[in-house]
């Protein structure tokens, strides 16, 4: 395995392990709490106060017991917010690059959508006398999950593949998917890519096997996949003849002219997305018949953290309903079906973030060859 | 001979309190009217310093494009004291005290929008971002109406956004605009016996807005709206302001 990989697995491993710890302890001191009582925990922080020196470690003991007086579904309505991460490289369409509006600075798309839905929906939950308001973190993707665990988060919702080996943080909990129709594609620019792969298929005479054939045709080339999303997950367990680069974001694959990328793996529903509307240089890698080539399939996922146990049901729930009566179906048409212009959708529908929480001069980063192949 | 000391003593005093009284409303009446005149000139300035600056904006090679707050205001200072003579750093003693307020508020409010849009403008790789004259000026107008008691819009017979529908009063002088010929003066009126001062500045379509706005007509443009096929020097709209004198 690579080094890179070996110190980045055995960095999550160590950080999984301290926050399973850390909450195993939360659990049994609440439990002793809850025992306790009301007039037990006030004696508890009292003597803690003796005993501990400095008002920092009573305060972090207050902050330890707050959640037994509110859970989290409680907590979400006495503050009027919906506290949603959402990832700042541009997902089009599940979440477009934020614009200007007349209404100031909007992201949109589909995940947005999806996150007025579940706003709406807690609106009635919490009385429907005060609205929810979401309020989004624009968050580089691999700082949503330490951002979810140190509790900056209610959920996040930035198309996350919930079924993808190595895609579940521990801590963490999947939502039932509110988009099925994910999965892995491959774009590329030279029509000799689309040779090879096709060459390979050809070879299989009517006996498919997908993983053998993006895996010879594809051997020897320039594969891009950004790092941490699903993509990155699946070339390093799958590929092992391939020189694989690892991007900030997709708009950096795109961008990279030296070394040349032969292939750009992502998620299928935005590369069909961005060969139509943004890089029309770009094709989807197809298979022999012209259907688009899914390597695997994937659906998405809201995240939460693992104990916030009405907060999954409601949104399990909640999703269950969407799809029953058909609203998913409507958004995902929506969104990656219809004919629109995004700065448009995000005028009249969009939602604003916080400024603050953005990073400062963002720009998609580069990308760098995956070390150790 | 006491009558008539009396009599000269009242009418003294009648003509001293009329004097003073066409005194008082007069010179609020002046000032707010130089001060509307100002504010426009102002946001239209604000406006085309972002014009100026579109291609940078919506540059996707560049990630940090520099184009800051302190940069935006130099830049308005400038133009102001080209169009207004008057320089906002040192706002000339003559200027009247209502004008020399709201300006420095509506700098500063077109300044915090171009604060608000940075991450936005600094995104690199991606080309229209939408910050744009319009928006802009929507968003400045706001931010200002929200801090004073003077209220600006950008307005037009045809928005795009709603926000911008004009009321009965400008749409009636946008109806009158569109069919005199272009003119940059304010067309100034005083309503509700005079206590509330309504100044309509007309804004016309440059050849730089026919991207969006022009032919060929109905077409969606790049944000997604259907062109309104307007010709260079048509009548785009108008900045409506109104200031209330007694209620300052």
């Amino acid at each position: 395995m690579a080094l890179y990989n070996r110190s980045s697995i055995l960095n999550s491993m160590i950080l999984d392990r301290s926050i399973m710890n850390a909450r195993s302890v939360t659990r049994k001191l609440r439990y002793g709490l809850k025992k306790l009582g009301s007039q037990g925990i006030i004696l508890f922080l009292v003597a803690i106060g003796i005993f501990l020196q400095g008002c920092g470690l009573v305060f972090d003991a207050v902050e330890l017991v707050q959640p037994l007086a509110r859970d989290e579904m409680s907590a979400i309505c006495s503050r009027g917010q919906l506290r949603v991460g959402i990832s700042v490289e541009p997902f089009r369409p599940f979440v477009f690059p934020a614009v200007f509006t007349d209404e100031g600075v909007r992201v949109t798309g589909l995940d947005v959508e999806l996150i007025r839905e579940v706003a709406d929906a807690l609106t009635t939950y919490c009385g429907g006398q005060k609205p929810i308001a979401p309020t989004l973190h624009l968050t580089r993707f691999r700082d949503l999950f330490i951002e979810m665990n140190e509790g900056h988060l209610d959920l996040f919702v930035s198309s996350i593949g919930g079924n993808v080996p190595g895609a579940r943080p521990a801590g963490l909990w999947y939502s039932i998917p509110y988009f099925h129709n994910g999965g892995i594609g491959a774009m590329i620019q030279q029509p000799e890519v689309a040779e090879r792969i096709r060459a390979q298929f050809q070879k299989q005479s009517g006996n498919p096997d997908t993983l053998a054939a993006i895996q010879a045709g594809l051997s020897g080339l320039t594969v891009a996949a950004q790092r941490g999303r699903t993509s990155h997950l699946y070339a390093e367990a799958n590929f092992k003849n391939i020189r694989l680069l690892i991007c900030d974001s997709l708009p950096a694959a795109v961008e990279t002219k030296d070394p040349r990328i032969d292939v750009i793996l992502s998620k299928h529903s935005i590369l069909d997305y961005v060969t139509k509307h943004v890089w029309p240089d770009w094709h989807l890698l197809t298979r022999n018949d012209g259907t688009p080539l899914i390597l695997t399939q994937e659906y998405y996922s809201i995240v939460t953290v693992e104990e916030h146990r009405r907060l999954q049901w409601f949104l399990n729930n909640l999703l269950y309903r969407l799809a029953e009566s058909g609203r998913l179906e409507q958004m995902r048409r929506r969104w990656l079906e219809e004919d629109y212009a995004p700065t448009r959708r995000a005028t009249t529908e969009g939602l604003p973030f916080e400024i603050s929480k953005v990073p400062e001069h963002y720009d998609q980063g580069q990308c760098r060859f995956a070390t150790g192949r | 001979m006491k009558s008539r000391v009396f009599l000269f003593i009242s009418l003294s005093l009648v003509f001293f309190l009329a004097w003073s009284s066409i005194g008082w409303s007069q010179a609020p009446r002046e000032e707010a009217e130089t001060t509307a005149q100002h504010l426009a000139t102002l946001l239209t300035v604000g406006r085309l310093i972002v014009e100026r600056n579109q291609t940078l904006i919506n540059d996707p090679r560049k990630g940090d494009k520099g184009f800051t707050p302190e940069v935006f205001e130099h830049e308005v200072v400038d133009e102001f004291i080209r169009q207004a003579h008057i320089d906002l750093k040192h706002l000339p003693s003559h200027l009247p005290s209502l004008a020399k307020e709201l300006l420095l508020v509506l700098l500063q409010s077109s300044k915090e929008v171009v604060a608000d849009v940075q991450f936005v403008i600094n995104q690199r790789g991606i080309g229209y971002k939408n910050f744009i004259p319009a928006t802009f000026g929507s968003q400045a107008a706001r931010k200002f109406s929200n801090r004073s008691q003077v209220t600006i819009k950008q307005t037009t017979l045809n928005p795009r956004n709603l926000k911008n529908t004009p009321d009965a009063y400008e749409e009636n002088l946008l109806k009158r605009l569109a069919t005199q010929p272009a003119s940059a003066t304010s067309i100034t009126e005083w309503i509700d016996n005079d206590t509330t001062l309504r100044a309509m500045t007309p804004i016309y379509y440059s050849q730089d807005c026919l991207a969006c706005h022009g032919d060929p007509k109905g077409i969606l443009d790049i944000s997604g709206y259907p062109r309104e096929g307007a010709q260079e020097g048509d009548l785009a709209g108008a900045i409506s302001i109104q200031i209330p004198v007694k209620s300052r």
